[in-house]
This record gives C-alpha cells, sequence and structure tokens, in this order.
C-alpha cells in the first residue's frame, strides 16, 4: 500500500496513473458485476483495518438488495485512536488509491455518493483528498456516468470537527447528519439502516486501499499475503520508546512482536528495557515484556488477551509508572466519553479521579478494589465500546503492574 | 465584541455545501467551519444565530452541536490557536515539559490566550502524529519531533 507513498507525483492523478492507478477500477466498472466485486474482496478474506476486524465482503453483504432507498458509502477517516497514524500516510502520500477503492465499493454496494469524513484535526489530509479529488472528478474518474459505464457516483470531503466518538460508525453517521456525535444502538446495523435511515457502509481508509490493491492484483494474492486471519499486508504505526519510531507496511504472522521491535524498530531509544507495549491502540489490553513473543496475528494476538486494534503499537520503558500511562489513558477516554450512557459518563471520570488521586500521593488502600469495581460496572453496559476501550487497557495496568498502583498507595507520588 | 452577521461569501460556499447533501442540516459542521474561520476563529453569539436562521434550526440546535466539538470556539480566541497534543505517544517522548515551558514562558496554561492576544493554547487529545510525537498544531501548520527550543522558536516567531 505504500510502496509508493515516497514518491511526491503520487499524489497526482498522474503520478498514481504511473504505478497502474484506476487500471482495476476500469476493469471493474467495464467486465465485472458489483456481486463479483464483493465475491473478489470475500475471497481474498480482507478484514476491516479501523480496529474491529470484520469481514469487508461480508460487510458490503449486509445491504439489502433491490430496496427503494439511496446507498450511502462513508470513509471512516476520522482516525483519532491514540497511538494511530496510518490513514493519514495514505491520504496525504496516496489520496487516489483510497478513492479508487471507495469507487470500488460504490461499485459493489450500490452507492450513487460516498462521503469522506476526516477528522478536522488533519488538515494535510484533507486539503490532499480534496485536490485528489477535483483532479479525479476532471478526468470523469468521480461523478456522472464514470469512465462511460453507467455508473454515477459522487465524493465529498467532510471535515468532522474534534471529536473521537466519531471513529465509531454509528456516531460518524450521527455527526454527518449534522448533529453531535452520538452512538446508536445496533441493531439496526448501518449496512440496513445508516444515514437519513438508509443502507450506508462505512469503511476505514486503509480498508479501502486494501481493496483497491485486491482488485489489482486479485484476490488470490492478497489471500497468499499474511496467514490465516491476517490476510494482506497491514500497516502499523509505532510511537513511543523506540529507536525507529514510524508507519511500518507489514505481512502478519511472519514474526514475533519482540522481533518487530527489536530488529524492525531498533529496541528503545533510552536503552533501558520494554516495561510495556500495546499492540493495537490505547483500547486494548498491554502487554507485559513475557508476553512479547507472541506471533505477530490477530488471532495470535488475541489469544495473547489483546489485539492488533487499528494498529497502534505503543511501547514504554521501565522508567515510567503504569499508573500514569494507566492515567493518562483514563484522561482520554474520560474527555472522550459522549457522555450518553450513564456507566461510562461517570465511570470514565470516576476511574480518572482515582488515578490522579494516587499518583498524586493521596490515594487510599481501598483505591484498586473501588477502581475494580467501577470498571466492572462499565464493562458491556453501554450503547457502544468507549466504556471497554477505557476498561480493558486499565484493569490489565491494575492486573500486570499491580505493584505500580500499590507503590502510589503506599506513599510516593508519580505525577 | 458581539460579532456580526454571516459574509455573502461564507453563504454563497455554505449554499454550495447543501448542495451535496439530500438534507441541508447534514452541512452545518462543515458550514461552522467556514464561519469560524470566517470570523477570526470564533463563533459569536451572533454568528451562531445567523447560521442557526441559515438552517432554519433553533438556536439552542445549533448551540448543543457546537458544544460537542472541541474545534469550535464560543469565546474569542487569539490571532493563532496552538494546539499540542498530550496523548501517551506524544507523553512519552516528552510532552508534559513542553507544556510545563509554554506555562512558563508565554503564562497560559490550558485553553487561555496569552495577555498579547498572539496565541490561544489548548492541550488536544490525540492528533494522530504519534511516531512523530511530540507534536503541534500551528492554526494548519504542524510541527513535529518537537524539542522545547523548537517550541521557543516557533511560538516566539508568531506575529
Amino acid at each position: 500500500m505504500l510502496e509508493h507513498a515516497g514518491d511526491p507525483a503520487q499524489r497526482t492523478l498522474e503520478g498514481y496513473r504511473r504505478h497502474g492507478g484506476y487500471i482495476a477500477l476500469e476493469k471493474a466498472l467495464r467486465t465485472m458485476q458489483p456481486d463479483a466485486v464483493t465475491a473478489e474482496v470475500l475471497q481474498s478474506g480482507l478484514r476491516g483495518r479501523g480496529g474491529a476486524g470484520f469481514l469487508t465482503g461480508k460487510k458490503w453483504q449486509f445491504v439489502p438488495k433491490g430496496g427503494s432507498k439511496p446507498v450511502y458509502l462513508c470513509i471512516n477517516a476520522d482516525e483519532s485512536e491514540p497511538g494511530t497514524c496510518k490513514d493519514r500516510q495514505i491520504m496525504e502520500h496516496d489520496p487516489h488509491q483510497m478513492i479508487e477503492g471507495a469507487l470500488l465499493a460504490a461499485y459493489a454496494i450500490g452507492a450513487g455518493t460516498c462521503y469522506v469524513y476526516i477528522r478536522g484535526e488533519y488538515p494535510h489530509s484533507i486539503r490532499a483528498t480534496e485536490e485528489a479529488l477535483v483532479e479525479a472528478r476532471a478526468a470523469g474518474l468521480v461523478g456522472r456516468d464514470i469512465l462511460g459505464s453507467g455508473f454515477s457516483c459522487e465524493m465529498w470531503v467532510h471535515p468532522g470537527a474534534g471529536a473521537y466518538i466519531c471513529g465509531e460508525e454509528t456516531a460518524l453517521l450521527s455527526s454527518l447528519e449534522g448533529g453531535r456525535g452520538y452512538p446508536r444502538l445496533k441493531p439496526p446495523f448501518p449496512a440496513v439502516e445508516g444515514l437519513w435511515r438508509c443502507p450506508t457502509i462505512v469503511n476505514n481508509v486503509e480498508t479501502l486501499a486494501c481493496v483497491t490493491q485486491i482488485l489489482r492484483r486479485g484476490a488470490a494474492w492478497f489471500a497468499g499475503l499474511g496467514c490465516a486471519g491476517s490476510a494482506g499486508t497491514r500497516l502499523f504505526c509505532v510511537s513511543g520508546h523506540v529507536r525507529r519510531p514510524g508507519v511500518y507496511e507489514f505481512e502478519c504472522g511472519k514474526f514475533t512482536l519482540r522481533e518487530l521491535l527489536e530488529e524492525f524498530c531498533g529496541g528503545t531509544n533510552t536503552g533501558r528495557p520494554i516495561k510495556g507495549c500495546m499492540p493495537g491502540g490505547s483500547s486494548f489490553q498491554v502487554l507485559s515484556p513475557a508476553e512479547l513473543d507472541v506471533r505477530f496475528d490477530a488471532d495470535s494476538v488475541a489469544k495473547a488477551g489483546s489485539s492488533l486494534g487499528s494498529g497502534g503499537i505503543m511501547v514504554f520503558d521501565d522508567s515510567v509508572s503504569a499508573l500514569d500511562v494507566a492515567l493518562n489513558i483514563a484522561e482520554f477516554y474520560s474527555h472522550e466519553s459522549c457522555g450518553q450512557c450513564t456507566p461510562c459518563r461517570e465511570g470514565s471520570d470516576w476511574v480518572k479521579k482515582i488515578l490522579l488521586r494516587m499518583a498524586r500521593g493521596r490515594g487510599t488502600a481501598g483505591d484498586l478494589e473501588l477502581l475494580w469495581d467501577v470498571t466492572r460496572k462499565m464493562d458491556g453496559t453501554t450503547i457502544c465500546p468507549l466504556a471497554e476501550a477505557l476498561v480493558w487497557p486499565v484493569q490489565s495496568y491494575l492486573k500486570k503492574y499491580r505493584e505500580d498502583f500499590e507503590a502510589a498507595v503506599r506513599g510516593g507520588a508519580t505525577a | 465584541m458581539s460579532g456580526r452577521p454571516l459574509s455573502p461569501g461564507v453563504v454563497a460556499r455554505i449554499e454550495e455545501l447543501w448542495t451535496r447533501y439530500p438534507h441541508k442540516r447534514a452541512a452545518l459542521i462543515p458550514a461552522l467551519h467556514l464561519v469560524q474561520a470566517d470570523q477570526d476563529g470564533w463563533l459569536s453569539a451572533e454568528a451562531l444565530r445567523a447560521t442557526a436562521e441559515l438552517f432554519d434550526l433553533p438556536d439552542q440546535e445549533v448551540r448543543g452541536v457546537v458544544g460537542f466539538y472541541e474545534m469550535f470556539h464560543t469565546e474569542p480566541v487569539g490571532r493563532h490557536v496552538v494546539r499540542l497534543c498530550k496523548t501517551l505517544p506524544c507523553k512519552l517522548r516528552g510532552a508534559d515539559a513542553l507544556i510545563a515551558r509554554i506555562a512558563e514562558r508565554y503564562g497560559v496554561g490550558r485553553g487561555e490566550t496569552t495577555a498579547d492576544g498572539r496565541f490561544t493554547f489548548e492541550c488536544f487529545e490525540c492528533l494522530g502524529h504519534c511516531s512523530t510525537g511530540p507534536m503541534m498544531l500551528v492554526d494548519e501548520e504542524r510541527h513535529e519531533n518537537l524539542t522545547v527550543g523548537d517550541v521557543d522558536r516557533v511560538l516566539d516567531g508568531l506575529e
């Protein structure tokens, strides 16, 4: 996906075409039925790259056939998960790859309009995508009767305005309709009732870039990369205490997490030992040093009790208190809770405040038990998974680094 | 500072936005960005009233939307808006020291504007530049891999 991202010309239509751009779209529009595009994506084993990891082709199949309502496609470019900055690379350096994938998706599901919901804090991505759309429209690749095929699809950039929750697909739809970014109960799933109660597919940026690759090179080629459950290549953003942070494209299942961190990323930049690693953004469990020998693929990391999530790998060394990390995470989710559900609104604030008083050396012996109690009551009791996105990592820190929390309670502020 | 009505240019751009959606309400957030950019970086009571009227929405409805999103300002801001990322990857790379430095050198805490009106300082949750942190956005320009010296240089250089 990032093969040509280093070439400044790749941002332009001419540069993109030089590397085979829009050939897959042309082929699909001229020679394939929409269902054949879906079948190809299904066969490739592509899983969504936004965090949940659902089979993309399967999601598309949930759109009801032959309905009278218009169908919409939304690109989820609200990349806001702490530790994640991969979709931005595609939009800034190779936006046509995303646009081509979106057009293929729109063709497959019968969508006549696509909105690219880009977080407002990404002005560079917004600009690059808008410029690419201007070129694509002028070349007859976006808009009416694309390449003379009879298929029409409009595509517009829709900027967000600063709210993590809008990366959750139903909150994104609420926001796109012009409201507060409140998640909605599922079912109905957006594929059946989404934007303006019409069938809507929400796909992540990287997912759509993969769709382009799959239609360009074939499902078999894609399925042959990576390993079972983690087909294709994936983008990972490595951050924190590593010598070579950055956005990497990997085939999963070929090495362990420890090898990734030590060989590709050069180990810690501080020369100190790794104390913990969150392999998939801040919404999932931390892995302790003993757990780093897990094979680096979705299923193996899930078996180890965490997730590859959105591909944000964060590393910290042994100079860091686990309490401070947990507090930073709790501050994030408490700030970003939309406030709709009481357990999340109140619970996230409680967790933050308890951790804060512990960090300031004012914790009490009962605080650890209180944290367990509050987090247990948040788990599974809310409309969307934001509550669990706080509960799971915080509980994992309590479990794996209990001594850091106990030390803070015994005396000694950490922050 | 009671703000002013929407400029004809902004209204024309909002009308163009409406053509992109089946319901005009959907253009509200993009429209509020346009209004804010056109009115010194913040949304006054007057600007909100005018926007609500344009969208045939009650005032309170628009205020409810504005209040949900971090990037909208309902108080005057400085000539520049400085957004520093405070989330974990940037924190691990030294964001706390930058926040302390900005407080010490420019006398501003989170959400405050410098006495000379040069900039409003905001600590943002993850700005998505995790592998090049710590980072900040100054208006729409980004600065990455920041040191205390870089922050001094960038902020001193603002008009």
